[in-house]
């Protein structure tokens, strides 16, 4: 953002880019595929890494914490 | 409201350490990541969990925040405008994307690290996830910083619609 905009001043007509339409499909096709994945049952966000047990008793609890509360 | 140049390029100084020392901070866990992947020794991945965790929280997250609110800054105090380009809409998008996906995720780490620090070898599953978020996160990151140096063409209609105003009142006012 160091320059000032260089937009064409004259004759240039309002449409979406061809850059832009590039992105969206990108961008439409990473959601179908996260979709899927949710749908086919992947397991994903906070506590998918957390054995079984555990899963149900999600703890925002800091291992820096932890370490600094265990003696030396 | 538009910044003087000094305050643009000071705006623009923090904006530039900020992103660019994002991009950096997540390219220093990717290499924690891979060490733990290859190592696989418990006392590694102890090491490589609390660093992750310590990265994360006082490094990348305090970087993200910052770029987001310099970023706004930047856009918002300059004629580029929020949304007016492309580029910046989809600059700002990716931003707060990657801020929000990071900030849900290191929940995630500070659990494993905990983990990790009682049994090593339960947190190894954790670290093809974390190498997934860091790699598809450094690729956002880059494709931002493509958007903002390359600053591609192509403006909103809203952006359209401000330069039309813009031009119509310049002459009445002159």
């Amino acid at each position: 953002m160091a320059q000032t905009p260089l937009e064409p001043s004259h004759g240039s007509t309002p449409g979406t880019p061809g850059w832009v339409k590039v992105f969206g499909i990108i961008a439409l096709v990473l959601i179908l595929l996260f979709v899927i994945s949710l749908l086919t049952g992947a397991r994903h966000g906070p506590g998918m890494h957390t054995p079984s047990g555990d899963a149900g008793g999600y703890s925002r609890h800091s291992s820096i914490a932890a370490h600094s509360e265990q003696p030396s | 409201m538009i910044m003087t140049p000094g305050i643009r390029k000071f705006a623009l100084t923090a904006h530039l350490t900020c992103s660019v020392g994002w991009l950096g901070a997540v390219m220093a866990y990717l290499a924690l990541v891979v060490a733990a992947l290859i190592s696989q020794e418990s006392g590694t991945l102890q090491a490589v969990w609390i660093a992750m965790e310590v990265i994360g929280w006082y490094v990348i997250v305090p970087l993200a925040l910052a770029s987001l609110l310099t970023g706004l800054v930047m856009a918002l105090g300059t004629q580029w405008g929020l949304f007016r380009h492309y580029w910046v809409l989809l600059s700002l998008l990716l931003t707060i994307l990657a801020t929000v996906v990071l900030l849900a995720h290191m929940q995630t780490v500070s659990d494993v690290a905990r983990i990790a620090a009682e049994t090593p070898s339960a947190a190894v599953n954790g670290l093809s996830s974390e190498l997934v978020h860091a790699g598809v996160g450094m690729l956002v990151l880059l494709v931002i910083q493509v958007l903002n140096i390359y600053k591609p063409r192509g403006m909103t209609p809203y952006g359209w619609r401000k330069q039309r105003e813009r031009r119509t009142v310049t002459p009445a006012e002159m």
